[in-house]
């Protein structure tokens, strides 16, 4: 007889305990459901906080260093016995020679909530003073129109490339002028949509690139002096196929350099996304730990509770056993018939658990705020683990039920 | 032809650490195609005697040859292997699967080493309750049934995979006359077809169908 034909019977006749005994089947797997809940549900948040942590990384660049002034007030500042006035482009241009071929350094100024006028049209947005690296940098890529070029900078050309929300808003398109404050510049370019830096948690202002006008640095409109230095915003530097390691150094360089130029006052924050990844992944390790042990336990509880079943299945079904064995049936096909009749029931805990951890983690989202990604990894380990806990916890069932004496098992009950 | 042949066989159970003899010492020839009748006061061991034989039990001492082939030197998946196609059993009681219809629980033993296909399988579990007659019941569940019933659709079962032994511990006991009288029926008739029956019996009307009786006494 085909093998496969044994175990159809056998899962057939499991299927047919499960409905004889349905309550207690039923309240059997409540365990293992509670444990496969648990497994899903951890899963899931854990794939929701790792994607979120990957786009984070992957707006804020893998190899990028970001810093970014951190002086409130600069002018105050500027007057104390510091001798700081935070970032400045005297230090953009000595990082870019210190960094030399090894990566790129851009850097911006910005100034939030401006009115932005077109004609008939008024809007609120971001100006950013910045170079023609920083589109690179940044991944900005045009819908219309060019980006900025050097010539821009150098010529002083009161040139400005919108972000795509921003160009909506005010109905813009290339060659329209618009006005900034009281200056008047010229559309060159409309971005693609991009979205926003995703900064939280990592210490930085966050940047909407939609609702941008970036204009030459030389013609931004809001520039700030302090001590004969141009204050700016941000500096952010991208290194060339760099290793983590070598990020990693590079950053530490960095920090360095600006904490001797700074004269040891930090009035900088300097934010590495690559250690950021890192820390969230150590963080995630330990949660998934703990929500892993969790699951684990119940699983734990739950095998227990499903060994306890079956024995007493065994126990009650002996004469069912001698009957079994009278006509035909090895100990093996004895042993396939309870370790089936396990995994109906702990496959049933599991699909159960499976459908509860979805619901529990859709509920987390929604009411948390909490991000939650299945991935097939986690939708298929939670019914597989229910089904290898059945396995387990029903062997000890399984080999007792074999070990009948046929006689004696068709003499009892 | 001796088809079954027990020599010396004993069966001693230690329970709490104590001997209980179940089987003195005892022989017994079978001959192939006859109708054996084993009888003997309660406790002799009739019905150990019995599942010795038919490969339910392992013997204290002696040892059991089914065609010169002992069945010590078989192992389990072996001794199995023959249960489920040489020896029909059909015990005192009669032990049914509660959750399987009767035609289901007559094709039990198919589902333990059947090359058959499913429908022949069917039709030979339907003729078995044909010749029993219980065709009408085949699709009620044992609850349902008579104790009598269910000793037919056992019998049935019995033979369904066309065992060359039939072993029947007091099939009657548990049955009224009427009842008794058609299992007996059945068993003659299969004896008449040449099929070779161990009968385990108090019942006086059942020892007169025997060609051969086994007395078994107590001696323990």
């Amino acid at each position: 007889m085909q093998l496969f034909d044994e175990i159809w019977m056998d899962w057939k006749d499991a299927l047919l305990g499960f409905r004889r005994r349905r309550v207690r089947s039923v309240l059997s797997g409540l365990g293992i459901m509670i444990g496969v809940m648990a497994l899903v549900t951890m899963l899931s948040i854990g794939e929701g906080a790792r994607k979120e942590a990957e786009d984070r990384i992957a707006t804020l660049g893998i190899n990028t260093i970001r810093v970014e002034n951190a002086v409130e007030n600069p002018a105050q500042q500027a007057g104390s016995v510091n001798l700081s006035v935070g970032l400045t482009l005297e230090d953009a241009e000595g990082l870019r020679q210190w960094l030399g071929k090894r990566g790129i350094v851009a850097f911006f100024e910005r100034e939030d909530e401006v009115n932005i006028y077109a004609t008939n049209r008024e809007q609120s947005g971001t100006v950013i003073g910045s170079t023609p690296e920083w589109f690179a940098l940044e991944g900005l890529t045009l819908g219309a129109g060019r980006s900025l070029i050097d010539d821009d900078t150098y010529q002083y050309k009161r040139n400005c490339v919108i972000g795509s929300d921003l160009s909506s808003r005010l109905h813009l398109e290339t060659s329209d002028s618009i006005r900034i404050n009281s200056e008047i510049c010229t559309v060159i370019g409309i971005l693609k949509p991009k979205g926003s830096l995703l900064t939280e948690g990592t210490g930085l202002s966050t940047l909407d690139f939609d609702s941008l006008v970036i204009v030459p640095t030389t013609s931004f409109p809001f520039p700030r002096v302090l001590g004969g230095k141009r204050v700016l915003d941000s500096i952010v530097i991208a290194l060339d196929q760099a290793s983590e390691t070598t990020t990693l150094e590079i950053a530490e360089q960095v920090a360095e350099y600006l904490l001797v130029k700074h004269r040891g006052v930090r009035d900088y924050r300097m934010v590495v996304p690559i250690k950021l990844l890192r820390e969230s992944q150590r963080t995630q390790s330990l949660f998934s730990l703990v929500m892993g042990s969790i699951a684990g336990l119940s699983l734990l509880v739950g095998g227990i509770a499903v060994m306890n079943v079956m024995l007493a299945n065994v126990s009650e079904q002996t004469r069912e056993i001698g009957l079994r064995m009278a006509v035909g049936a090895s100990r093996r096909r004895i042993v396939n018939l309870y370790l089936c009749h396990s995994m109906v029931l702990s496959l049933a805990g599991g699909i159960a658990g499976l459908a509860g951890g979805i619901l529990l983690a859709v509920l987390i989202e929604t009411f948390a705020g909490w991000s939650v990604a299945f991935s097939m990894i986690s939708l298929l380990l939670g019914p597989l683990s229910a089904l290898l806990t059945g396995v387990v916890f029903g062997l000890h069932p399984a080999l007792d039920a074999a070990a009948q004496n046929p006689a004696q098992a068709l003499r009892e009950g | 032809m001796i088809i079954l042949k027990g020599t010396n066989l004993s069966r001693v159970f230690h329970i709490a650490q104590q001997e209980q003899v179940a089987l003195s010492p005892v022989s017994v020839n079978v001959y192939r195609g006859e109708l054996l009748i084993v009888t003997g006061p309660s406790g002799s061991g009739k019905s150990t005697l019995l599942n010795i034989l038919g490969g339910l039990d392992r013997p204290t001492t002696g040892e059991v040859l089914y065609r010169d082939q002992s069945l010590k030197a078989l192992d389990e998946p072996a001794l199995a292997r023959l249960r489920n196609i040489t020896f029909g059993f059909v015990l005192q009681s009669p032990h049914m699967l509660p959750d399987r219809t009767v035609l289901e629980n007559v094709m039990l033993p198919f589902q333990y080493g059947s090359v058959m296909p499913g429908a022949d399988q069917y039709r030979r579990a339907d003729e078995l309750l044909e010749y029993v007659g219980l065709a009408e019941l085949a699709e009620r569940y044992p609850n349902t049934l008579s104790v009598g019933e269910l000793q037919r659709v056992v019998f049935a079962r019995a033979l369904v995979r066309d065992p060359e032994i039939i072993l029947a511990d007091e099939p009657t006991g548990s049955l009224d006359a009427d009842n008794s009288g058609r299992l007996l029926a059945l068993l003659e008739d299969q004896a008449r077809r040449g099929r070779t029956i161990i009968l385990v019996t108090h019942d006086e009307k059942a020892m007169t169908i025997g060609a051969r009786h086994l007395q078994i006494d107590k001696y323990h």
